[in-house]
């Protein structure tokens, strides 16, 4: 939360309408997601009750589990979305293009699964149905269809990478609209995803807070799930179930999914509208890395089922690495984005101003051969807050960095390197000149020319060693799930 | 506390009182700066009646399912003697092999009033806490009472288990998984007040019967279901802080008289009188509304549209980042200029100015 | 035809619609006598609905599942041969289980819940007319029926009451009990197998993983030994006062809640 997002809320409130949060997109969106609405049983672990799912907004395929305490019709369910679910995942992998790091002697996949589901309750949704299938077993006394654990690794992999920011495989539609625009309500009230888009996109006649009043109510917008409305429940759900009838099962369940549906893919032509942010397929190629790599451990059959728990040491390595993802995606966001940048400006870790004197020709000499490293002084009025060492990059010469060698505000005196050409005279406006107008954002490693594989410590989990030494026993096949 | 009583008798007017229960005297601890919750919920006003007839209905409900998953998880606990749950407590609180002897005070003799099993509970817990030899191990049903605001609310925990040497512990059995030994955060927070509840009607029982409060543990044995089986498992819960938050906030409700004295002696909330006059009586008690009212009380669509205009709809966060200004319309003018900050406003002003210039320059 | 049958399906869909709208408004809103008026309708609706898709389709329904074997014998009759195997009380789900473990035949549960008060009625209108019934445990306290437990008439007095150490008790006769049956049979497997196990899980040393008859057999019985003693001496006092005070109907069916016999003792003797 920032003041920035605050502020725009504040005039979402007098405007009636959600305002934007951003200038682009800065997530990926495929031009064929698979679309996933579950519904589950209240009161249950991870008892699916139905879903609707597809990459075609006309042609859902809608499943039901007639009876969701049965255990047979469960497993019957899951291995019905996993024909669904696996044979979507293995059409994105008809393609594939040259791995640009290898130079030419890997492969690597031309496209990536995007799964959307439509809130964080969907990723939680996602997170219980791959732990309680990724370890059964095809064979013996609790065996399943083959396709069930094949589910279930794939299920757990998207939902490991949802933890990764910048990763698209996996995304909640609130989480994703909310990322880009500022409503007049609470974030609490922007978990629901009709009441979101209500603000963002009212419907004819109305505003964003009387879409959102309607939006509440489950008579006219049942919940997006995978909770369904306790009067459904009561009222319809409990007596179509003990009927037996299926036909009144699916209409009654139907009824709950459709509209969701419907709402998930006007968020998908809402967020294609934007523009794309310029790093956003940089991001979208290591997922496309990431998803290489497994699908060939998978064929490999070397791909075991993720073990329940971290080990400490693979947990330890897990948060710095997220950690580290998460500030390179915040970076690369502010170079693409103007109001993104702003928000680190108004926060003290960025600053925008005028170059009021330079040194282009300026050399360090103290290396064995001298290179260029040319001064500029910065006159800014942001509240920034500089000590000499610091780096930063601007959005116009991301190939550049700027390191902190005086600080006197309003004047900031910063060295320049790389990003001018490799001889000892700079090329023509690679630094900025005399009365030039400039940004300075956080540096991370942000700038990747386009095609190169996330750096070392960013290697994905399935090159970082085995999984521990975790071997599925029958305890996991035979495990209850009741 | 007579007067108390009577001047809360008198606002919620010629209504019985709301029953307590552990879950809504738990709720008296999640938004305690809430004047209008804490007066309403000591009155016993049914504000789920109240929100309807003002036109703010908040459909509040539980799914039968979760219902049935709940009562059908605990039934199985006790079943046969409480088989699962004595193996449970045998783990969890090193009971002995002869600890074993089971009451059941769901009724008494066929009697199931509050006041008798509550009058039969105590002389049980008394006779288990007087350390005979036939103390009892496991009480089931338990009817326990917790005095707010003149009125016994009557509480029924899960179960009661003491252990020989001297300790009661309150047992929850909750259907909630406990996955790959993680829970809902959540939930177990709210299972924990719930307990406390317990516990602290536990302490002031045992003490009204000579026995000092720490002969009823501070932690608490919650029971789920352990991954997706209904194999139950069992945690100790320490709750400590929240039996210390709930006192303190019972200790508050004394404080209600401050309330009460700045409100017209003649004003009631009863249902029967016209929406508009008990939209006015119920406006006079200042309420502290953020979002997470909507979860836990039934006047929140009401309060939140009461608080339309202001930062505190859009929540803590995005209130305490502009500043703590309290109308979007101030927060509006001091970031176009047009308003003039007030005493201690001149840093957000500053700070919303510059957001606001920002805004404009990438949006335009 | 099929024209006149869409239209009538159609406007009873949106009937049922406008139905169930209503009728979850009024249940959200607590106005239950509303709720229960619209439940009505909605049932009736939905029934004509069904009614109608099926003279529309020319296919038929799969058949049901196959049905379960109904048993030739009363269910009183299944819960005594349940009730027998075990020789102490149990509570509904235990018979049921033990049932499906040993006894040809399907016991219904939702049957069972009339049983109680079935065989009381039987009992005034014609007493000792049958050889058994089957009625509650008593309590030892008040000798008022206990929760959810079912015995055999004919079983001594001491064994149809329960003091505070009887539940265990008896569910460690139970476990030897159903043990025993099971080390006779040839094959062990599905319900008797998941019975055997439930037992062995909150008996200590009763085994974990795989489960032998013996050694649950042994477990219960350590510890059965620390309780029966206590149990007995318990119930056996318990029997004393029943027979002084209770009748004929009392001692098989509870003490009822008005008696003030109860608590001042009285001199009433049973036949």
């Amino acid at each position: 939360m920032s003041l920035l997002t605050a502020l725009a809320r504040a005039q979402a409130v007098e405007a009636g309408r959600a305002q934007p949060l951003t200038t682009v997109r800065h997530t990926y969106l495929s031009d064929r997601p698979l679309v996933l609405v579950p519904l589950a049983l209240a009161g249950e672990a991870a008892a699916p009750l139905a879903a609707m799912v597809g990459d075609d907004e006309a042609a859902p395929t809608t499943l039901i589990v007639n009876n969701p305490r049965d255990r047979t019709q469960r497993f019957s369910f899951v291995a019905e979305l996993a024909g669904i679910v696996l044979s979507y995942v293995n059409r994105r992998t008809r393609t594939v293009e040259p791995n640009p790091a290898s130079r030419g002697t890997k492969m690597r996949y031309a496209d990536a699964p995007q799964l959307l589901v439509p809130n964080a309750g969907g990723l939680e949704f996602i997170r219980l149905l791959g732990r309680s299938t990724r370890f059964r077993r095809t064979y013996g006394q609790f065996a399943v269809h083959r396709s069930v654990p094949q589910l279930g690794q794939w299920l757990t992999f998207f939902r490991d990478r949802a933890d990764h920011a910048g990763s698209a495989m996996l995304l909640a539609l609130t989480e994703v609209l909310a990322a880009h625009w500022a409503t007049g309500q609470s974030n609490l009230e922007d978990a629901s995803l009709a009441a979101l888009l209500g603000w963002i996109d009212p419907a004819e006649g109305l505003d964003g807070p009387r879409a959102a009043a309607l939006a509440e109510d489950p008579l006219l917008w049942p919940p997006a799930g995978p909770s369904t409305d306790p009067s459904f429940d009561n009222e319809i759900l409990a007596p179509a179930l003990t009927s037996g009838n299926p036909r009144s099962l699916e209409t009654a369940l139907r009824s709950q999914l459709e509209p969701t549906w419907g709402l998930m893919w006007r968020a998908v032509r809402l967020l294609r509208a934007l523009p794309e942010g310029a790093s956003v397929p940089v991001r979208w190629a290591a997922d496309r890395d990431v998803f290489t790599a497994y699908q060939a451990s998978i064929m490999d059959g070397a791909a075991l089922p993720q073990p329940r728990v971290d080990s400490a040491v693979a947990a330890a390595g897990r948060l710095d690495r997220l950690e580290r993802e998460q500030a390179r995606y915040d970076a690369q966001r502010a170079l693409d984005d103007p109001l993104v940048m702003a928000e680190f400006r108004l926060a003290g870790e960025a600053f925008a101003g005028t170059v009021v004197a330079a040194d282009p020709k300026r050399r360090d000499t103290s290396g064995k051969r001298p290179v260029l490293r040319p001064h500029i002084t910065v006159e800014t009025s942001d509240p920034v807050q500089l000590d000499p060492g610091m780096t930063f990059v601007s959005p116009a010469r991301p190939a550049q960095t700027a390191t902190v060698v005086e600080v006197d505000l309003p004047l900031v005196v910063l060295e320049l390197a790389g990003g001018m050409g490799r001889k000892l005279t700079a090329d023509e406006g690679s630094i900025p000149g005399l009365g030039e107008a400039v940004t300075y954002g956080p540096a991370t490693d942000a700038y990747q020319p386009p095609g190169r594989l996330p750096s070392r410590d960013a290697t994905p989990w399935t090159h970082g060693g085995p999984p521990a030494e975790y071997v599925p026993s029958d305890t996991d096949a035979g495990e209850e799930w009741s | 506390m007579d007067r108390l009583v009577e001047r809360l008798d008198r606002l919620r007017g010629p209504v019985a009182p709301r029953n307590h229960n552990a879950r809504t005297i738990a709720a008296l601890t999640s938004n305690p700066g809430c004047a209008r919750r804490g007066v309403l919920d000591a009155a016993g006003v049914n504000k789920g009646e109240i929100a309807r007839h003002l036109g703010f209905p908040s459909g509040y409900g539980q799914s039968r399912f979760a219902i049935g998953r709940g009562n059908a998880f605990e039934a199985q606990v006790k079943a046969d003697g409480c088989a699962d749950l004595l193996h449970l407590l045998r783990e969890r609180l090193g009971l002995s092999i002869p600890e074993v002897a089971y009451a059941d005070l769901s009724t008494v003799g066929g009697n199931a009033s509050r006041e008798v099993r509550y009058a039969r509970t105590r002389s049980l817990l008394a006779r288990a806490a007087g350390d005979h030899d036939d103390a009892g191990t496991m009480f089931d049903h338990p009817m326990l009472r917790l005095e707010i605001a003149g009125y016994y609310a009557y509480l029924e925990p899960d179960l009661i288990a003491f252990r020989a040497g001297g300790r009661f512990y309150v047992v929850e059995i909750k259907s909630f998984p406990v996955i790959d030994g993680q829970a809902d955060p959540a939930k177990v927070a709210a299972a924990a007040r719930q307990a406390a509840v317990y516990v602290l009607a536990m302490r002031r029982l045992l003490a009204e019967l000579g026995h000092p409060g720490d002969v009823v543990a501070d932690e608490v044995v919650l029971v789920c279901p352990e991954n997706f089986a209904n194999r139950p498992t069992a945690s100790l819960v320490d709750v400590r802080r929240q039996l210390s938050v709930l006192e303190r906030q019972l200790g508050r409700i004394t404080r209600l008289e401050a309330v009460l004295d700045a409100l017209p002696e003649t004003m009631t909330l009863d249902p029967a009188q016209p929406a508009g006059d008990v939209a006015t009586s119920v406006r006079a008690i200042d309420a502290s509304y953020t979002p997470d009212c909507l979860g836990t009380c039934e006047m929140a669509y009401f309060c939140r549209d009461e608080c339309h205009g202001s930062t505190r709809a859009l929540g803590r966060g995005v209130h305490d980042d502009l500043g703590g200004v309290d109308s979007v319309d101030t927060v509006l003018g001091l970031a176009r200029g047009t308003r003039t900050p007030g005493v201690g406003q001149e840093e957000i002003a500053s700070l919303l100015r510059f957001a606001h210039q920002l805004r404009e320059e990438c949006l335009s | 035809m099929s024209d006149e049958h869409g239209g009538a399906i159609e406007t009873l869909e949106r009937r049922i619609d406008q139905l169930r709208r209503a009728l979850r408004r009024a249940a959200a809103g607590g106005d239950r006598t509303l709720a229960r008026a619209l439940r009505g309708d909605l049932r009736e609706a939905e029934q004509a609905w069904d009614e109608a898709l099926a003279a529309l389709e020319s296919r038929c329904e799969p058949s049901a599942p196959a049905p379960r074997v109904a048993s030739m014998l009363s269910i009183r009759e299944q819960v005594h041969h349940a009730l027998t195997l075990l020789t102490v009380p149990a509570a509904p789900k235990l018979i049921i289980a033990v049932h499906e473990a040993f006894f040809p035949g399907e016991l219904v549960a939702a049957r069972l819940t009339s049983l109680r008060r079935d065989e009381e009625r039987s009992f005034r209108v014609a007493p000792f007319g049958r050889p058994y019934y089957l009625g509650p445990a008593l309590a030892a306290d008040l000798l008022s029926p206990a929760r959810g437990l079912l015995a055999i008439s004919t079983w001594p007095l001491a064994a149809r009451i329960v003091g505070p150490l009887s539940p265990r008790v008896d569910f460690l006769i139970s476990a030897i009990r159903v043990a025993k049956r099971i080390a006779a049979l040839p094959i062990v497997e599905g319900a008797a197998s998941r019975l055997l196990w439930r037992f062995a899980a909150s008996i200590p040393g009763a085994g974990t993983g795989a489960v032998y008859p013996a050694k649950v057999i042994e477990a219960a019985e350590a510890e059965l030994a620390v309780h029966a003693e206590s149990d007995s001496a318990h119930r056996l006092a318990a029997a004393e006062r029943a027979r002084e005070v209770l009748d004929d109907t009392e001692s098989l069916f509870g003490a009822r809640l008005s008696s003030p016999r109860i608590s001042h003792g009285s001199s009433r003797r049973t036949a």
